[in-house]
């Protein structure tokens, strides 16, 4: 029986941001934008989606007097990330 | 990149690759601190040799190394600047901090130690021997080999020290510096050249 992929996680940019911040200990919103060549806009909004389902922290703060958003992945996204991934490779065989 | 977009589990791995990649492929060393310190090491190293070998200044020759303090400095605003600019950081960087910021205090306390109870020439060997550690766990950590051959060089080094008489053991610095930290800073100038332009 195949489990279910995580409908948070399978979706192109939420992907491709929790695969970036799974690499890293944290990001800042303009380097996740840069790597994933994604709008400002859509970005803010797949990034809060990550926040509310608990897989992402964000922290918004100024630096040097400008605004600055830093990105880090969550325990439970970790496990999510790694279930998601296992799912793949059992529809995958792997 | 479409959030909506539909992914195959195929798309998903090659995603998942590709974003792991585009992270991990950031060169953000650009082998600035390690030819700093290379070149000031080189220098001091001639400097203080040739001040024991070709004038009575004797102990006080020492006195040169002194200029490594205003290298400190210059690494403390530089690193402070590069983390204002930094715009991630990875557990490598971090890591690589660590080892660095270990090989510091050991210096620094077997400098002191040495200088009290051993010899001078036993604290050159030691400081070849400690130059190797760093620079051979950093090449390890980035999978950099000039830095891993490097240790190994320095290494090498201390062991031959025990053969060198007297002064011309400061003289050993020379090559530790070249392998270690002056080659592979200019490799690593190159490479961080190359990933900004393309």
């Amino acid at each position: 029986m195949f489990k279910e992929l995580d409908p948070i996680l399978h979706s192109q940019l939420r992907l491709a941001v929790m695969s970036l911040l799974i690499s890293v200990k944290e990001a800042e919103f303009t380097f996740i934008r840069e790597k994933t060549n994604a709008s400002a806009g859509n970005l803010s909004v797949q990034v809060q989606k990550l926040k509310d389902a608990g897989y992402i922290e964000v922290v918004k703060q100024f630096k040097d007097n400008y605004p600055q958003t830093t990105c880090k992945i969550t325990p439970e996204g970790i496990q999510a990330f790694e279930e998601y991934v296992k799912a793949l490779q059992q529809y995958l065989k792997v | 990149m479409n959030a909506s977009e539909q992914l195959s589990a195929h798309s998903s791995l090659a995603l998942i690759e590709s974003m792991i990649n585009k992270a991990q492929n950031r060169y953000s060393e650009n082998g600035t601190l390690y030819l700093i310190w290379g070149w000031l090491i080189l220098v001091c190293a001639a400097i203080h040799y040739g001040l024991l070998a070709f004038t009575n200044i004797g102990p006080n020759a020492g006195y040169i190394w002194m200029l490594t303090i205003v290298a400190l400095i210059y690494q403390a605003y530089y690193l402070s600047v590069k983390e204002k600019k930094e715009t991630v950081k990875t557990y490598t960087d971090e890591m690589i901090g660590h080892v660095w910021m270990v090989f510091g205090i050991c210096m620094g306390l077997a400098s002191f130690i040495l200088l009290k109870l051993g010899t001078w020439q036993l604290l050159y060997a030691c400081i070849l021997l400690f130059y190797g550690i760093p620079t051979f766990l950093t090449g390890a950590i980035m999978r950099f080999n000039p830095l891993k051959m490097g240790g190994i060089i320095c290494w090498a080094l201390a062991v031959a020290s025990v053969f060198v008489p007297s002064k011309e053991i400061i003289l050993l610095l020379i090559p530790a510096v070249i392998a270690a930290w002056i080659i592979p800073g200019y490799i690593l100038r190159a490479k961080y050249k190359q990933s900004i332009n393309g």
